[in-house]
């Protein structure tokens, strides 16, 4: 597989960027997101969390069962900040 | 006769103060070892904004040991050799809502400028020059132009990084059960990767430090509890601002909390602390909560801080949020961090309890440690930071 390829496409991580960081001892999808940003952009790792388990539990040989998924926090999508200080956030 | 030993020192903890302990230490030429039980940067230095501020310092000692600390900050960037994102020229800024809190702060920066940095109280027509998303309705603030910020998560990397090229070595994943004493003195750990032996023992273990101190062998009682820190951090924008922002209300709920009046506000620890990264998100908190260990956020926070944010940059209404986060501030009773031997336990040291300063007061408190563990004194008057101060 090319090196070069985006995985996460929100912060333009490349494969090679994340086996780097794995090789430098992330063995958790947020310990490679501290080493490369991966997984801190809009998306918040919907699409790549996945695939840093999946480098981790190859490059590691650990199961990927096993590899800790990145930690989900609030909002589930993006929110503007107006809405938090609308009374009736339905007007 | 002495058992053999695996490292000069031991350090508990791979965050921002284990690792940069363990460069100043391995730089000097002392093998360190540093023991982690998740991974360097799991804590709260990944888990916060990256505010290196002078005005938000309590004024008298720890206001020196900030000066201290942030004037190696520009020496970091060279030295460690990757990009912490440090900005020294972005200043820092507190607006004042009304009289009375520009009358507070007015006071607290007369006392932190005794430690002979530049703050001084500006009126709104220039905060706004300053800042020109800044909302025109306050009535001045505090201002500290060589306030900076950083990335915090680089800065430990980093640290880490450099204490490894000059030897260190970081085990990750090794849960430390107990503090290893011969004949009163500490002389290494034992850990879920075997026991390891060493002339001192750090303790760096953050808002944690109290159960590594509690461990078998120590048992000493550390007052370090963690305050939970509840923070925003919204999509990448343009240019927004330069400075660090930080309301009148985070100085005096640090300082003075008897001075306010709102019991929602005071039991949250809530004020707005707000900076633009590099990569062009905006971070925003903050709270400052006794809630143990939970590291969820609360739907109250959440909305305080983000209205909050939009009461002085009434231009974020449209920005998004794409994360909140939580982190935990390792809180002394007095607010100072604890540094230094324990006099009842020889040759295990402290290194923590920095509350919300400890990104600032990180490059020197590496600085401290080594020189007290290798010279056994340290240049800086550090006794308002005396380890044996609470028993």
């Amino acid at each position: 597989m090319n090196d070069d390829i985006l995985i996460c496409r929100c912060q333009e991580v490349t494969r090679q960027e994340i086996i780097d960081a794995i090789h430098e001892g992330a063995v958790t999808v947020d310990g490679v997101k501290r080493r490369t940003r991966a997984g801190m952009g809009l998306c918040q790792g919907k699409t790549c969390g996945r695939l840093v388990a999946r480098l981790i539990a190859e490059e590691t040989g650990r199961p990927l069962s096993e590899i800790e998924p990145q930690y989900a926090r609030m909002p589930v999508r993006p929110i503007e900040i107006g809405i938090f200080s609308r009374e009736d956030p339905e007007a | 006769m002495k058992a053999m030993k695996d490292a000069d020192v031991i350090i508990i903890g791979g965050g921002i103060m284990g690792c940069s302990i363990a460069w100043q230490l391995a730089k000097a030429g002392a093998s360190v070892i540093v023991f982690e039980r998740h991974d360097i940067c799991s804590g709260s230095a990944g888990a916060t904004d990256g505010v290196v501020g002078y005005h938000t310092k309590q004024p008298g000692p720890q206001m020196d040991l900030a000066v201290a600390s942030i004037q190696m900050f520009p020496q970091l960037q060279k030295e460690l050799g990757e990009q912490i994102e440090f900005d020294f020229t972005a200043g820092g800024l507190q607006p004042a809502e009304d009289e009375l809190q520009w009358q507070i702060l007015s006071e607290i920066a007369e006392k932190q400028r005794e430690s002979g940095v530049d703050i001084r109280m500006i009126r709104t027509d220039e905060a706004c020059a300053l800042e020109p998303q800044l909302a025109h309705d306050i009535v001045g603030a505090l201002y500290c132009p060589t306030s900076g910020k950083v990335n915090p998560m680089n800065l430990t990397m980093a640290f880490a990084g450099a204490a490894r090229r000059h030897g260190a070595v970081f085990l990750t994943e090794t849960e430390v059960t107990a503090i290893l004493v011969k004949e009163g003195q500490a002389v290494g750990i034992r850990t879920s990767k075997g026991d390891f032996y060493a002339d001192a023992v750090v303790n760096a273990a953050g808002s944690w430090a109290a159960q590594v101190a509690a461990l078998p062998g120590a048992e000493l009682p550390i007052p370090i509890v963690p305050k939970r820190g509840q923070l925003a951090v919204t999509e990448p924008v343009g240019f927004f601002m330069k400075a660090t922002v930080q309301c009148a209300l985070y100085n005096i709920i640090k300082f003075w909390p008897e001075r306010v009046s709102d019991k929602r506000l005071l039991s949250l620890g809530a004020s707005l602390s707000i900076e633009q990264t590099a990569n062009g998100g905006m971070i925003i908190g903050c709270t400052r909560e006794l809630v143990g260990f939970e590291r969820h956020n609360s739907f109250e926070a959440m909305e305080l801080i983000t209205k909050r944010a939009m009461r002085f940059f009434p231009a974020l209404e449209q920005v998004s949020v794409i994360r909140f986060f939580t982190g935990f501030r390792p809180t002394t009773p007095d607010g100072r961090p604890m540094l230094g031997e324990i006099s009842r336990l020889p040759g295990f040291y402290m290194a923590a309890g920095h509350e919300g300063d400890g990104i600032a007061l990180a490059p020197v408190t590496g600085k401290v440690l080594a020189d007290l563990i290798l010279e056994g004194h340290t240049d800086l008057n550090i006794s308002a930071f005396d380890a044996n101060r609470f028993f």
